[in-house]
């Protein structure tokens, strides 16, 4: 015997091949007047709902973002244009240019922030410059008496201005005298020791390092 | 009235309804004492949990819903030991009588193998819905079902060798996922 002559010989012995039944409307009738299965209601709104949060959500991010400076406050150590440049002003004050220097307009812009610190830390990269610049220049015209005030300027610019953030610190990590000292942050990365290596090079008649940096950054 | 994308309760209730018949079908091949209000029942469950109920192939959740009906009938009945017991079985009133041989054949199965034999035999599900109405992975079914086919056969086959029996009603129970 097959497996197939069995199960034809089974399927023919169906006990109820066509059952009817009487009152099926009336039937449907009865249960559709119960309430429904309430979680159909809710799916004709998934979608919609979830295109209006989304529009909502794009709608708040663009105003957060052209409105950042507003809502620097909110978030705490973010500062706008006035802040800024309010800074760097003041870091004018508190700093000295090589002579023949002048302490060029700091463009930021109108939408924009920054961490707090950030115009005094401008104004001390813009100082480290200048006076490089007026080192190897000095240097190149054997001025020995207006390298050894760039070298002076310099060396307390980097031990009094500059500070080296903590390993690991995020990008906008602020130190805590920020707020009082024009200060420029340099990362964990070596930059604070070439610097130091660098004046001590060109103080000992190596400059190379010194004219590569002010071309760079002069 | 409504457009084809977004369907009232009662529309979509209605392309489940339209297997009413079948339902109570199932319940009296499995036995039922009441094999309409088995069917009525799952109905009315299929409404109240309309959002479970596959819209597009429905007739396998309705069988499992059914079934469970089915075993809870026979739970108020008390007459689950009995049912286990196939000599002492009462066969429900509108069930008809099966070939004897065939009968005894369907006993020897176990229950699990013998459903998933009459879902295809009986109910004219394709082993996938049967799987669904079974709760179990397609590939678990195809093999339970080979598996009852063999046994099916080799039943048989040891009834055309033995002495015939006096034909008695048969009862064939549900039971087994």
């Amino acid at each position: 015997m097959s497996s197939d002559y069995a199960f034809r010989r089974l399927r023919g012995a169906n006990p109820v091949q066509v059952t009817t039944l009487v009152n099926a409307e009336d039937l449907f009738d009865r249960i559709t007047t119960a309430p429904p299965d309430p979680r159909l209601g809710r799916l004709p709104h998934r979608r919609p709902r979830r295109g209006l949060v989304l529009v909502v959500a794009l709608v708040v991010i663009g105003a957060l973002a052209s409105t950042a400076p507003a809502i620097s406050n909110w978030i705490g150590g973010l500062i706008g244009r006035s802040e800024v440049t309010s800074e760097y002003t003041h870091a004018q004050s508190r700093l000295t240019l090589p002579p023949g220097s002048a302490w060029p307009n700091l463009y930021f812009g109108s939408n924009s922030v920054s961490s707090q610190g950030a115009g005094g830390s401008f104004a001390v990269m813009f100082a480290i410059g200048a006076w490089e610049c007026y080192w190897v220049g000095a240097i190149s015209e054997g001025d020995i008496a207006a390298g050894r005030r760039a070298h002076a300027a310099l060396a307390d610019l980097v031990a009094n201005h500059v500070v080296v953030a903590p390993r690991g610190a995020a990008e906008n990590w602020t130190p805590p005298r920020a707020a009082g000292t024009p200060t420029a942050v340099f990362a964990d990365d070596g930059g604070y020791e070439r610097k130091e290596r660098m004046y001590a090079e060109a103080a000992a008649g190596r400059p190379q390092m010194l004219e590569q940096s002010c071309r760079a950054n002069g | 009235m409504s457009d084809n994308s977004n369907p009232t309760p009662e529309e979509r209730f209605r392309k489940v309804f339209v297997h009413l018949w079948a339902v109570s079908a199932y319940a009296r091949r499995r036995g039922s004492f009441d094999p309409d209000a088995i069917a009525a029942e799952t109905m009315a469950i299929a409404w109240r949990r309309l959002a479970d109920v596959p819209p597009c192939d429905p007739l396998p959740w309705l069988y499992a819903t059914a079934r469970n009906l089915l075993l809870a009938e026979r739970r108020r009945a008390g007459r689950v030991a009995r049912l286990r017991e196939p000599d002492e079985s009462v066969p429900a009133p509108e069930l008809q009588e099966l070939d004897p041989q065939l009968a005894r054949a369907l006993r020897a199965l176990s229950p699990r193998d013998r459903e998933a034999l009459l879902l295809i035999a009986w109910e004219d599900l394709s082993p996938s819905q049967a799987a669904r109405a079974l709760g179990i992975n397609p590939t678990a079914f195809r093999v339970r079902l080979l598996r009852a086919r063999r046994r099916l056969r080799a039943s048989l086959a040891a009834e055309d060798d033995a002495p015939r029996s006096a034909s008695r009603p048969v009862h064939v129970d549900v039971e087994g996922r």
